[in-house]
């Protein structure tokens, strides 16, 4: 059944109503829910009535979990446990393999750098090869420590889904994440620092790119789904 | 601690989604301490057994590590969209237990499971408590008796058609038009009151 077709929007209203309220049971609420992840105007029907009845749940008295729900949710995770809890989020296992990896290949391609031009590195500079979960290569940052500015190359064919950016972010010690900026979908990309590069990534120990919409997140803060970290690697 | 403005509390909501899509543990943490009691509220109400709850709080949350990314924050606050994904697995494990169970009929009387997490407040005042926004607050008013009362039990207990119709002692017929024609004008008059959020 095509819900988005015009002649269906009186019906898919209705269905959406009955969804959010919670009354669709059982293999209709099964098509309801497969329709709404293919279809943008099913999910958008779903939305919008989960929104006008949202302010409804408001008022449910609030009732404190148990502990061990907090512990069960840490442990399913593989978190670490509540001695570490003040660790930081770049002390984590998995975060910092991703890491190894991509700083193994940062080290390569710094060196091949090396190798092309002495005048491509200069003495004081910073290396960021931002990977994906594989931990393949798919973005290059450079910068030279006295320069406000970034270099962001992609390794071969990277580019962002149709319609969405790319979108740089400095991820800060102890602080929300910070964006640098919007990357064009192609080539090679200047970003512009506040100040030198050394002083503006001082205190930051490695970058994100998320994909975003065209111009980039309307939070402030990251909305779509991070795709690439990396290190920053300091050779000075 | 202070209540927070309820747009100040989004905000500051969806930063710490933003931080979790980036694997951050401490603002998951947070996130936690913000959200669970709202959402285990929500729960503990529709299954209305908190062993049950806890288990979908915990399935919940899990789903939140690994898809906070998915969570657009132009397209709604926070807290909906938590409270959508907690409601939804409420409804996934309560049709897991009916489908366990002999089929709910109209002529069962005696419901003792209904009074479970009520703290006084029957879903109907719960659905006026909740309209607190004036314009919502004047459409759930505007419904009549019987829709209201469907409406609330629906949304706040989980509760199907059929067991609307044995909770209220009414032919299914009769329920499945209170709570469609409820919906309808319950749409109709936010939409006219202009309500967005």
């Amino acid at each position: 059944m095509d819900l988005s077709h015009p002649d269906r929007r009186e019906r898919l209203d209705a269905l959406a109503a009955q969804y959010a309220l919670g009354t669709l049971r059982g293999q209709a609420r099964d098509r309801f829910t497969k329709a709404a992840r293919s279809d943008p105007v099913v999910a958008a029907a779903a939305h919008a009535w989960e929104t006008s009845l949202a302010s409804l749940a408001e008022a449910v008295p609030a009732v404190a979990p148990p502990p061990r729900v907090w512990t069960g949710i840490a442990a399913r995770l593989g978190l670490r446990g509540a001695g570490q809890a003040g660790l930081s989020w770049w002390q984590r296992l998995g975060f910092w393999r991703g890491f190894a990896l991509a700083s193994f290949a940062a080290a390569l391609v710094l060196s091949l750098v090396q190798l092309m031009s002495p005048a491509v590195l200069p003495a004081e500079s910073l290396v960021v090869v931002l990977a994906g979960p594989d931990a393949r290569p798919a973005l290059i940052a450079t910068a030279t420590r006295g320069d406000a500015m970034l270099t962001v190359k992609a390794v071969g064919d990277v580019r962002p889904a149709a319609g969405r950016a790319f979108e740089l972010w400095a991820l800060p010690e102890g602080g929300a994440p910070k964006s640098l900026g919007v990357l064009p979908p192609v080539g090679v990309a200047k970003v512009a620092l506040p100040a030198p590069s050394g002083e503006a990534l001082a205190r930051v120990p490695a970058l994100a790119v998320s994909l975003e919409p065209p111009g980039g997140s309307p939070t402030g803060q990251p909305t779509g789904p991070v795709l690439y970290t990396g290190k920053v690697e300091r050779f000075y | 601690m202070a209540p927070a403005e309820p747009a100040d509390r989004s905000a500051r909501l969806a930063a710490l989604l933003g931080r979790v899509a980036l694997g951050d543990q401490r603002a998951f943490e947070a996130l936690y301490g913000q959200t669970a009691s709202h959402l285990y509220g929500v729960a503990l109400r529709i299954v209305r057994e908190p062993s049950l709850a806890e288990e979908i709080l915990q399935e919940a949350y899990v789903s939140v590590w690994h898809h906070a990314g998915r969570y657009d924050a132009a397209r709604s606050q926070p807290v909906t969209w938590l409270t959508s994904i907690v409601r939804n697995r409420c409804l996934d494990h309560l049709r897991r237990r009916d489908l366990d169970t002999v089929t709910l009929s109209a002529e069962e009387d005696d419901e003792p499971a209904f009074d479970v997490a009520d703290e006084g407040l029957t879903p109907a005042e719960l659905l006026l408590r909740g309209a607190e926004a004036r314009s919502v607050r004047e459409c759930v008013e505007g419904l009549e008796a019987g829709p209201r009362q469907a409406i609330a039990l629906a949304f706040f207990q989980g509760l199907s058609h059929a067991e609307l119709a044995a909770h209220m002692k009414e032919p299914l017929g009769t329920i499945k038009s209170w709570v469609r024609r409820g919906l309808d004008r319950l749409k109709r008059c936010l939409d006219s009151a202009g309500y967005q959020r």
